[in-house]
């Protein structure tokens, strides 16, 4: 068959085919270099153990699995969009706008929600390494409330990358977020005041059960302490001190 | 057996209170609706009937009389019963449900050490409890298979620790750790080959291991035939407002002492 014999809708299609495969070829080869890439930078033993991880394992992937497949999808989706434009098949114009400016964005907000839980849950496992040390069992829930606002981040990002309207989300949160704080700090100066101290005493032990010491007029063996609350006792008397008092009076340890 | 029950009906006659020793709810709501006339007070380890008049025990006794005595100077304290009141207690003493019943006269004068150890103790009730759950568990385990000894002073830990020395480094220094928390039977049964005492605060907090107790024995009188360690405990609950819970090496039983005074002797192994 002679070149020039063809029409002009037989060289569209051929040209369609011709992309369309192309775009298969690159996005598998974009797919697997993405995984080679993920895998020497060593990303499958920085998210090993993230709750994401596990979660795609279950799914019999894994996070490199998931975001080099996600990068070959979006080379052959758009293949096919502008291999179907090309052949004439669909109104380049009304898909143009919607996919190209659609997909990226999915794609993005995908990653980037990943990436806010792995950096979530790996902030969790190391201020938890960290706060081993400090022997207070309590404590885990700050883990928690770090991994949550991260990934509360990451949402809000997402959401945002996705064009919903996340101002209202935000603004809402911050305004409850503004009067918890404003009414804690309010109703809730001293103990504050004394926690953030007792937090101090508590981590360092300037002085500790038993120790005999001198908190302004107050003074006595110390029977008790607590993140807000000192308490010390001589002869007859028990003195419940805040700790707030401990700092501004500053602590005398008598011998 | 209308006889019988007329016989044995003299024991409820006349009650002022009615006391049912953990009683199941459905036993509750009946004994409710049976005894209108008659007040009543319910002893269990956890309020699980919502009953009006509550006595807790901190622990499950196995022996009987000694479960009523404390039920029933409760129910006194609590303002429950009054002196001289006639009380009909249904209690377990085999099974699972209310086996046996029994008429006792409320006498406010007698006094077990035992009522007085958990509620007008320095401590909390519930960390004296919690010491005795795990010297408990520390001497039907021991320490690998082993019997072990260890002296806990419970409570009044600023003057504890000025009449104690330390014998090495304080495991608990800077920790924060509290005899209820889990993880924590597992660490003081480790910790309990060391020598030396326990030492805990009002609230529960581990304040020191290892510590010679350097209290004076003097008018300290326990049973002859307990040894040092009996002895230390005594005397440091005379010199302050402690209470101590020891764990015999020798025998494997379990004591509490309070103003110097042997008030508790259990065997681990009836719990």
């Amino acid at each position: 068959m002679d070149l020039a014999s063809l029409s002009l809708a037989q060289v569209n299609y051929l040209l369609a085919v011709g992309v369309f495969v192309a775009a298969l070829v690159v996005g598998f080869v974009i797919g697997r270099l993405n995984e080679r890439v993920l895998s020497a930078a060593g990303v499958p033993d920085a998210v090993a153990g993230t709750s994401v991880e596990r979660t795609a394992r279950r799914f019999g992937t894994s996070i490199v699995g998931i975001v080099s497949q996600l990068s070959a999808w979006l080379f052959y989706v758009l293949g096919a969009v502008f291999a179907l434009a090309i052949a004439g098949l669909v109104n380049v114009q009304a898909l143009w706008y919607r996919v190209v400016g659609y997909l990226p964005a999915v794609v993005f907000a995908v990653g980037v929600l990943v990436f806010g839980v792995i950096v979530g849950d790996k902030a969790e496992v190391m201020i938890s390494e960290r706060l081993r040390g400090v022997k207070v069992p309590e404590i885990g829930v700050l883990p928690s409330a770090v991994k949550y606002s991260i990934v509360f981040v990451a949402a809000l990002v997402a959401l945002g990358q996705l064009g919903v309207a996340t101002l209202p989300l935000v603004v809402a949160f911050g305004a409850y977020a503004l009067a918890v704080i404003v009414l804690v700090a309010v109703a809730a100066k001293d103990l504050l005041a004394s926690g953030a101290a007792g937090v101090y005493l508590l981590l360092n032990q300037p002085y500790g059960i038993g120790d005999r010491v001198r908190i302004g007029e107050m003074a006595g063996i110390v029977q008790e302490m607590d993140v807000f609350v000192t308490q010390i006792e001589d002869d007859e008397t028990e003195y419940v001190v805040p700790n707030r008092l401990v700092f501004r009076e500053g602590v005398v340890r008598e011998r | 057996m209308a006889a019988l029950t007329e016989l044995l009906g003299d024991l409820v006659g006349d009650v002022d209170v009615l006391m049912l020793f953990s009683p199941s709810g459905s036993y509750y709501e009946r004994a409710r609706e049976a005894a209108e006339d008659v007040d009543l007070v319910v002893v269990a380890t956890e309020n699980a009937v919502g009953a009006d008049g509550f006595v807790e025990l901190p622990l499950s006794f196995a022996d009987v009389s000694e479960r009523i005595r404390f039920g029933i100077e409760g129910a006194i304290d609590n303002g429950y019963v009054e002196d001289g009141d006639a009380l009909a207690c249904v209690t377990t003493t085999f099974g699972e449900e209310a086996d046996t019943l029994t008429r006792v006269r409320a006498d406010a004068e007698r006094h077990s050490g035992l009522y007085d150890l958990f509620v007008h103790s320095r401590a909390d009730p519930s960390v004296i409890r919690d010491v005795l759950e795990v010297v408990i568990e520390l001497g039907r385990k021991g320490q690998k298979g082993k019997p072990v000894g260890a002296l806990f002073v419970v409570g009044d830990a600023g003057k504890v620790m000025n009449t104690s020395r330390p014998l090495s480094y304080n495991p608990f220094e800077k920790s924060h750790v509290h005899v209820g928390d889990p993880i924590v039977n597992v660490m003081l049964k480790e910790f309990s080959r060391l020598d030396g005492a326990f030492v805990i605060s009002d609230s529960g907090k581990i304040v020191s291991a290892y510590r010679y107790l350097e209290a004076s024995a003097e008018g300290v009188d326990i049973p002859k035939g307990l040894g040092t360690r009996h002895m230390a405990a005594a005397s440091i609950t005379r010199e302050t407002n402690a209470v101590a819970v020891v764990l015999s090496e020798s025998d494997g039983l379990v004591r509490a002492f309070k103003g110097g005074e042997l008030v508790l002797e259990l065997d681990p192994e009836a719990y």
